[in-house]
């Protein structure tokens, strides 16, 4: 074992010794870091959550898919989110939007901003991409009307019927050529 | 009603030739001399039939009427009046002609054709006027002559004297002259027998008007010897001996028609220079044609057609035919090599052969580089050629003949260069390189197969599949021609690159060494071979529980092995390795090298006599399948130890009497018996076949988020995947793979999923 390690290690550290500034150093391991979040989203397969990078060139902006949970007013349909990454992540939490109109009480429905404890204070460098996106899509089915982005939708939250009349009026198909 | 003027014109002209032709003598009497002169001219020079005698004259007399007339200018008209004459008289010619062509005709003996030649040159000088007439007279005697007679000789001519040319090629030998050759043509002594023959040619002007036909036979002619003489002889180089014939045959020959008027060997050695050379190139052309056509066999005799291919190199310096040659090569080997009925061994065998031999013709390479470029497309979608180099680098002894010469120095692979410019023996390319040539320095063949592929990563991959399979198939612990392997692949890998094969080859002492360790703590039939798993390729991780004895033997090994090497863990391959099986039947002991599974089913059947398919299946337990526990079962059947009755049940064979109770030839089931042992390596295929499900996950994954996509930005995009490695044309084939499934869809050059 040990041996594997110093032959995997050697390449990784030489184009390393050459960067000069800390501030590159960091974002070469925010870059492994990502890339090893990226392998293992595609690895897991946890069905209706998905995302990956916008470009090849920038690791730092995704774009993700969340679909609604079974059981739910959300069933059936699929939100395209986006992803920044600062550059001293994991240590300060993503920023993430809604792209497609989500009418959700913790979602505002013009900017798609979201209202979601772990993205804000209760953010810890052991979350991921992964678990982000698993607690977006419970967000979803299970919203937290203490602190809404959208009251309206809070108000009518207990009114199932009428909140999914709403939900349906707002939502729009995330992929182009089907709409 | 002329006008005076021209009547004044008129009588001038009139006393002026008047004047001319009585030379100021008185009267008419120098014109009464001038006519009898005249006549006199004209009598001597009418053509008359040959076979008429024809009148004396008085020579002296003829001279001074040709002077009278000459003094009187009146020549010119003497000429053409003769010539008048002539044209009345040819009629004699063209029977004559008529009658000895009729006769060839009818026999296609070039007899007839020497004979007419004999007789048109007795007609030529019989008619040809005294030289006295001056040259003029001479020319236009001949134009009007060879006219008349080429107008007259029937298209069957042209063969004939072909065929008579021919004759003349093989007149070396006295002996060989034909009878009426002697009849016909006068002979000289000390000379060839046809010169009389060649100076009619010339006379009567044959030789200029077919030229091209006295060259075509002798082109013919060279030819014929070449092919009689050079096809498949190629093991010694024919050339300096075909010239040689052809300095004692042809250039003999060459001065008849060539050379005769030369005195000193000098002056005819400058006379034939041209037309000698032009042989030569005939000689060279036909040669190298010869060759070219051949060339295919040439190489698959290669080493002994080396005689041929000097050959050809010195035609090819002469002759322009590089060309050809290399068209005609891609022809062959698309026709002869490049198609699935060739083994890979034999192409890349085939390969090697071509790159020795175009080196021999062409050492910069610039016509191996056209020949082998198909050649190595094809190979590159061979799959097993990979396995075919690498085999052939570890001197994989089976198929006998290596790729590989041993004398050969083994040398590290080389890297194409760019060109030193300082270099002061710096050449440019050739100039018939192509654009993409790359000058190919003269390397050695492994490089050459090497560089088939973009990276030699992929060899060292398929190495170490090799080298797994070989070191697990050594039995006896002598592992020394793996490590003299090893070393010699290190040379012309690199070191750095063959680390994980020497970790392979520690792993193999290593074991016996742990394995002596844990025998003397406690002594163990288990003699395991202990491998790092990083550092072998994927092995066959089929798993099952060994039963009874077998499975308290292992778990006493690991136990001490644990004690041994606390930080490790030893996880079992179960379905590799071989046991030695002493079978204690009710009448006989059966003693078989068995597999491990095999030995499983043994220890099973000792617990009871009559077991299914299933049942054993199941108590094996693991990732066991049908086929493999078929096939362990029907080993133990073909030694007799169980019996298939009925169908996917088995029982044990305890006595000889059960054998005859159950019937060896009862019905038996038509196992699936694969004559090639499973290997217990994963192959690079197979390992390939997985990484792209990796990169499936996350094309997939691409194409959910980002919407559709175009080839080169996934593939831009797949740079994410681990050790993505493939290339844009390898992406796009999956793709179209994906899309005949039914995954993704594309339009305009965009894929996008289908569900989505």
């Amino acid at each position: 074992m040990e041996q594997l390690t110093t032959t995997v290690a050697a390449p990784r550290g030489a184009p390393k010794a050459t960067v000069a500034g800390s501030q590159s150093e960091a974002a070469g391991s925010v870059t492994k870091r990502l890339s090893s979040e990226l392998m293992t989203l595609m690895m897991s397969s946890s069905p209706g959550i998905s995302a990956f990078p916008k470009s090849d060139a920038n690791l730092f902006e995704w774009a993700g898919t969340i679909e609604g949970p079974a059981g739910t007013v959300y069933s059936g349909l699929s939100f395209k989110i986006s992803i920044n990454f600062p550059s001293n992540y994991p240590y300060a939490a993503p920023t993430i939007k809604f792209d497609s109109p989500c009418y959700h009480p913790n979602v505002d429905i013009v900017g798609g901003a979201i209202c979601l404890d772990i993205l804000q204070d209760k953010w810890s460098a052991v979350y991921s991409v992964q678990t982000i996106l698993l607690s977006l899509q419970s967000l979803l089915g299970e919203p937290n009307n203490a602190s809404p982005l959208n009251p309206d939708a809070a108000n009518l939250w207990d009114k199932p019927e009428d909140f999914k009349s709403q939900v349906m009026k707002h939502y729009r198909r995330v992929d182009g050529s089907n709409a | 009603m002329a006008s005076q003027y021209v009547r004044e014109q008129v009588a001038l002209k009139w006393t002026n030739g008047f004047a001319r032709l009585n030379r100021g003598e008185p009267g008419i009497t120098g014109l009464l001399t001038f006519t009898e002169a005249w006549i006199l001219a004209r009598e001597f020079l009418r053509p008359r039939d040959i076979n008429e005698t024809k009148p004396e004259f008085v020579l002296t007399q003829v001279k001074l009427a040709f002077e009278l007339i000459g003094e009187c200018k009146m020549l010119q008209s003497l000429v053409d009046e003769f010539l008048e004459e002539m044209k009345q008289q040819q009629f004699l010619i063209t029977q004559e002609c008529e009658r000895f062509m009729s006769q060839y005709e009818s026999t296609s003996d070039p007899q007839y054709i020497a004979q007419l030649v004999m007789r048109l040159q007795q007609w030529y000088q019989a008619w040809q006027p005294a030289s006295a007439l001056g040259t003029s007279m001479m020319a236009s005697y001949t134009t009007a002559f060879q006219t008349h007679l080429f107008s007259i000789l029937p298209p069957s001519f042209p063969r004939g004297f072909k065929a008579l040319i021919s004759v003349t090629f093989n007149l070396t030998h006295r002996a060989s002259v034909p009878q009426w050759l002697l009849d016909v043509a006068p002979q000289v002594e000390g000379q060839r027998p046809d010169l009389s023959l060649w100076v009619a040619f010339d006379q009567l002007g044959f030789l200029d008007r077919y030229d091209s036909l006295v060259s075509g036979v002798c082109h013919e002619y060279v030819e014929e010897h070449i092919l009689e003489t050079c096809a498949e002889k190629w093991d010694e180089p024919m050339l300096a001996k075909v010239r040689e014939w052809m300095a004692n045959t042809i250039v003999p020959w060459m001065m008849m028609p060539y050379g005769r008027g030369a005195r000193t060997s000098e002056e005819a050695r400058s006379m034939l220079q041209a037309v000698g050379s032009r042989f030569d190139f005939h000689l060279c052309k036909t040669l190298s044609e010869l060759r070219i056509k051949e060339i295919f066999d040439i190489i698959v005799d290669y080493p002994d057609s080396m005689g041929a291919l000097q050959d050809l190199k010195e035609c090819l310096q002469r002759v322009d035919d590089k060309a050809l040659l290399v068209s005609s090569l891609r022809k062959a080997n698309h026709k002869r090599l490049l198609h699935p009925g060739a083994d890979t061994k034999l192409i890349l065998s085939q390969y090697v052969s071509i790159i020795r031999c175009l080196r021999v013709i062409d050492p910069v390479g610039v016509l191996l580089f056209k020949v082998a470029d198909p050649i190595r497309r094809y190979l590159r979608e061979r799959q097993d050629t990979i396995r075919c180099i690498v085999a052939s680098l570890v001197g994989d002894g089976e198929s006998g003949d290596s790729l590989v010469d041993d004398s050969e120095p083994i040398q590290p692979l080389q890297q194409p260069q760019a060109d030193d410019y300082t270099d002061p023996q710096w050449e440019p390319e050739p100039i018939d390189a192509g654009p993409e040539f790359r000058t190919n320095k003269p390397s050695d063949v492994i490089s050459t197969l090497v560089s088939i592929y973009d990276s030699k990563e992929l060899f060292v991959k398929e190495l170490q599949v090799l080298l797994a399979q070989r070191l697990l198939a050594v039995k006896d612990g002598n592992y020394d021609k793996e490590r003299r392997n090893i070393e010699i692949l290190k040379i012309r890998f690199g070191e750095a690159s063959l680390q994980v094969c020497e970790v392979m080859l520690k792993d193999m002492t290593d074991s016996r060494r742990i394995d002596q360790h844990v025998q003397a703590q406690q002594s163990s039939v288990l003699h395991p071979t202990i491998i790092s798993k990083h550092f072998w390729p994927p092995l066959q991780t089929t798993t099952f529980d060994m039963p009874g004895q077998l499975k308290e033997i292992q778990e006493r090994y690991s136990k001490e092995f644990v004690a041994f090497k606390p930080d490790k863990k030893l996880s079992w391959l179960p379905l590799l390795g071989t046991v030695k099986l002493e079978i204690e039947l009710d009448d006989r002991t059966i003693e078989i090298d068995a597999s491990p599974l095999e030995a499983a089913f043994v220890e099973l059947f000792s617990q009871k006599d009559v077991w299914t398919l299933n049942e054993l299946i199941d108590e094996v337990g693991g990732s066991i399948d049908r086929v493999t526990a078929l096939r362990a079962l029907s080993s133990l059947v073909l030694h007799e130890i169980l019996k298939e009755s009925p169908l996917d049940t088995f029982n044990l064979l305890n006595t000889k009497e059960d054998i005859e109770k159950y019937g060896v030839k009862g019905k038996q089931r038509e196992v699936v018996m694969q004559e090639e042992a499973t290997l217990p390596v994963v192959t690079v295929q197979q390992q390939q076949a997985e990484q792209m499900q990796v990169f499936w996950k996350f094309i997939e994954g691409m194409l959910k988020n980002l919407g559709t996509l175009p080839l080169d930005r996934i593939q831009q995009m797949l740079k994410f995947a681990p050790d993505y490695d493939r290339s844009i044309d390898q992406l796009g084939a999956f793709m179209e793979a994906a899309r005949q499934e039914g995954l993704v869809n594309v339009k305009d050059g965009f894929w996008s999923l289908s569900n989505a």
